[in-house]
């Protein structure tokens, strides 16, 4: 076996815990049966993978299998790095008639068009979804298959996943992804996050959303000893609209896991308390807002809810659903309408 | 840790503004000394004004390759009682003696992890000068820990594994002057490297001198007055960004970071503060300042910072956690370790 396939074959065992080796060999299938009942899970894992690829070698496998492993568990796992969203606009006519067999010709065909020395591997996801893995190289060097860049793509959408893509190659991508899919552009989607579920149900809607109701929700009946009845039932009111606030706002149930959202705030200083420097100036007040948490669409959910933000939700964070993004410019409005505290939203690109 | 908080409240409001500090520091100078508190030593209490160093008075002071090892690294606070009959002279011997008692040590097996079992440490105990600001103020004591072979070649460089010292600025003067006179006060410790080695470090200084450590946690209050006073220096080291960062106690818990741009945060502490006297800083600006910050996030987010926990203050040149660990530039080192001196001596079990 070449070298730098056993390399890439150890790298990608590692990557992969014990637990879940057995069920990715068996999505592989380039392990028979028997081989596969021949490996002894637990044992320790520096025997387990050098036996792995002793049988690999056995079987003749080359660069082309060893990487479709990677594939599979990351198509299984998408979450060891960071996937930012992308936006394709200006659909052709026929955009919507692109399907997986024409894609997938197209792509091949524009990208190594574009760059020597690329190795793309394509494959379609039980969901639908088109699953690209793209190592790179160039002119003068092979594809380095140890830092590939997967990209996702669902047919008939404008919606494109990417990560790991180094800013060198980033055109090159951009221009066999717009031309494949007939598009006119692509553009950043501003959202970002390490798991690929999370990017793609906020910016695809795919999660519980609660829509906004006029209707009061029927009280429940409890067995309290209220100090006053009125100022226990406004309280559970209060409370209650506080939590139909906050869902409306961020989801109900478990919501997509996005680990931050950042904010460039170049507006006018809202500190007041007499401090006339940045009020009466046009000048703005440079700051850059970044909320991070474990998952925060439930940190702020639980911020509305708690009391900890007011009512109303600010438009900023609602937006992060709304709009399905992660990464906000904000200016003020330039025309000085009467009402002054509006804020717009610029997109940065 | 009661005095102090009500302490605070109290100080965020006018009526006591200029009473305590400020005086103290200026009444000093002309040498009659005002009968300040009584009891000192049972209440201490936090200042409710500080005064800014000059920036190029600090670069005189103290000489730049020793200020090289006080901003080199992240250190990390505890609070000393005052040392019995630590002495200035018998440096050299302290220095064999901790390298003796960590021999000992890693011979039952304790520090032995840190260094490997072919490894000998020499301790060097050295003085800076130039930290300390007043007559009272104890000259600070520089340590460090070297690790080398046993049988080390000639081109072996030994190899720093552990550096601390020991310092005190502006403390109190009626704190300092209750003490015995055979008690010498460096109530900040600051160290970095191995845990275990600051543990014995610690134990042999407590067995030496009869002191006691404990840890250095910062209030809230504490790092709103680094913002500031780091803020205030932008004239003298230029800020890009000052870095400010909460914790919100939602599930799971928030952290929000902003980064005010830094010719911005000064115009903004420049409006706040007033100018009568721009050397002195009273806890009202301080307040006022983070206040108009706050606000400011308010407008925006409606979200109300003050449920959460100031923990991080930061520019380029330094930073500040809660939990007791700081790393400084040049120009920030006389107030920051002023202050530190001052909650050192608040926390001391008394």
């Amino acid at each position: 076996m070449d070298p730098a396939v056993r390399n890439l074959l150890l790298r990608i065992l590692r990557k992969i815990p014990t637990g879940k080796l057995e069920e990715t060999l068996t999505k592989w299938t380039h392990l028979s049966r028997t081989q596969q009942q021949s490996l002894n899970y637990s044992q320790s894992k520096w025997i387990l993978h050098e036996n792995i690829v002793y049988l690999c070698e056995e079987n003749g496998l080359t660069m082309k299998h060893v990487s479709e492993l990677d594939m599979i568990y990351c198509m299984e796992n998408p979450t060891s790095a960071t996937w930012r969203a992308c936006q394709l606009t200006d659909a052709e006519d026929d955009a919507s008639s692109v399907e997986l067999i024409s894609f997938k010709e197209q792509f091949k065909a524009h990208l190594s068009e574009l760059i020597r020395n690329v190795s793309i591997k394509i494959k379609k996801h039980d969901d639908e979804s088109i699953w690209i893995r793209i190592a790179w190289g160039d002119h003068f060097s092979k594809p380095n298959h140890l830092k590939p860049t997967y990209v996702v793509h669902y047919l008939q959408t404008p919606y494109v996943f990417i990560c790991n893509l180094s800013s060198k190659n980033k055109l090159l991508l951009h221009q066999a992804l717009v031309l494949a899919t007939k598009h006119g552009s692509i553009k950043d989607a501003n959202l970002s996050g390490r798991s690929f579920h999370a990017v793609r149900d906020l910016l695809m809607g795919h999660y519980n959303k609660t829509f906004p109701t006029s209707h009061s929700r029927p009280l429940k009946e409890r067995n309290l000893s209220p100090t006053h009845p009125n100022i226990v039932k406004e309280h559970i009111e209060q409370a209650e609209k506080r939590q139909q606030l906050a869902r409306e706002a961020f989801g109900e149930g478990t919501v997509p896991k996005l680990e931050r959202a950042t904010y460039t705030l170049e507006t006018r200083f809202r500190g007041g308390s007499g401090i006339d420097t940045f009020i009466d100036s046009e000048r703005p007040f440079k700051t850059v807002v970044t909320f991070e948490s474990k998952s925060l669409l439930a940190s702020l959910r639980h911020c509305v809810s708690s009391g900890m933000a007011e009512s109303p939700v600010s438009p900023l964070l609602s937006s992060i659903t709304q709009k399905g993004r992660n990464y906000f410019v904000i200016t003020d409005k330039t025309n000085k309408g009467p009402d002054m505290t509006t804020q717009s939203f610029r997109s940065n690109v | 840790m009661d005095v102090r908080r009500s302490d605070v409240d109290s100080a965020t409001t006018p009526t006591r503004q200029r009473q305590s500090w400020r005086n103290s520091v200026r009444t000093l100078n002309t040498t009659t000394r005002p009968l300040f508190y009584s009891g000192v030593l049972t209440a201490p209490r936090v200042s409710t004004v500080r005064r800014r160093s000059n920036a190029h008075q600090i670069d005189n002071d103290v000489d730049p390759n020793q200020m090289a090892l006080l901003v080199k690294e992240k250190w990390e606070l505890s609070r000393v009682t005052p040392m019995y009959n630590f002495r200035y002279t018998e440096l050299k011997a302290y220095s064999k003696n901790l390298s003796a008692f960590l021999l000992e040590e890693k011979q039952q097996g304790t520090a032995a992890a840190v260094a490997g079992y072919d490894k000998v440490f020499a301790v060097t105990f050295s003085t800076i000068s130039g930290v300390a600001k007043t007559k009272d103020d104890a000259e600070t004591v520089f340590i460090q820990i070297n690790s080398k072979p046993v049988f080390a070649a000639a081109g072996d460089a030994p190899k720093v594994v552990w550096s601390g010292w020991l310092t005190c600025v502006r403390a109190a003067p009626q704190y300092l002057q209750s003490l015995p006179p055979e008690f010498v006060c460096l109530p900040v410790f600051c160290s970095s490297g191995a845990q275990s080695l600051t543990f014995l470090v610690q134990s042999w200084f407590e067995r030496t001198f009869d002191c006691s450590f404990g840890s250095l946690d910062l209030s809230p209050t504490d790092l709103q007055w680094l913002a500031a006073i780091w803020t205030s220096y932008h004239n003298e080291r230029k800020i890009r960004s000052l870095k400010l960062k909460w914790t919100l106690p939602s599930e799971p818990p928030l952290d929000v970071t902003m980064a005010v741009d830094g010719q911005d945060a000064w115009d903004l502490w420049d409006s706040t503060h007033q100018q009568e006297d721009a050397n002195d800083i009273y806890i009202e600006h301080v307040k006022r300042f983070l206040n108009c910050i706050e606000t400011h996030f308010y407008r925006h987010f409606n979200i109300h910072l003050s449920a959460g926990v100031l923990k991080r203050v930061a520019t380029e040149g330094a930073s500040v956690h809660i939990d007791g660990k700081v790393k400084i530039c040049p120009e920030y080192l006389p107030s920051t370790m002023e202050l530190l001196t001052e909650c050192a001596i608040l926390r001391m079990p008394l």
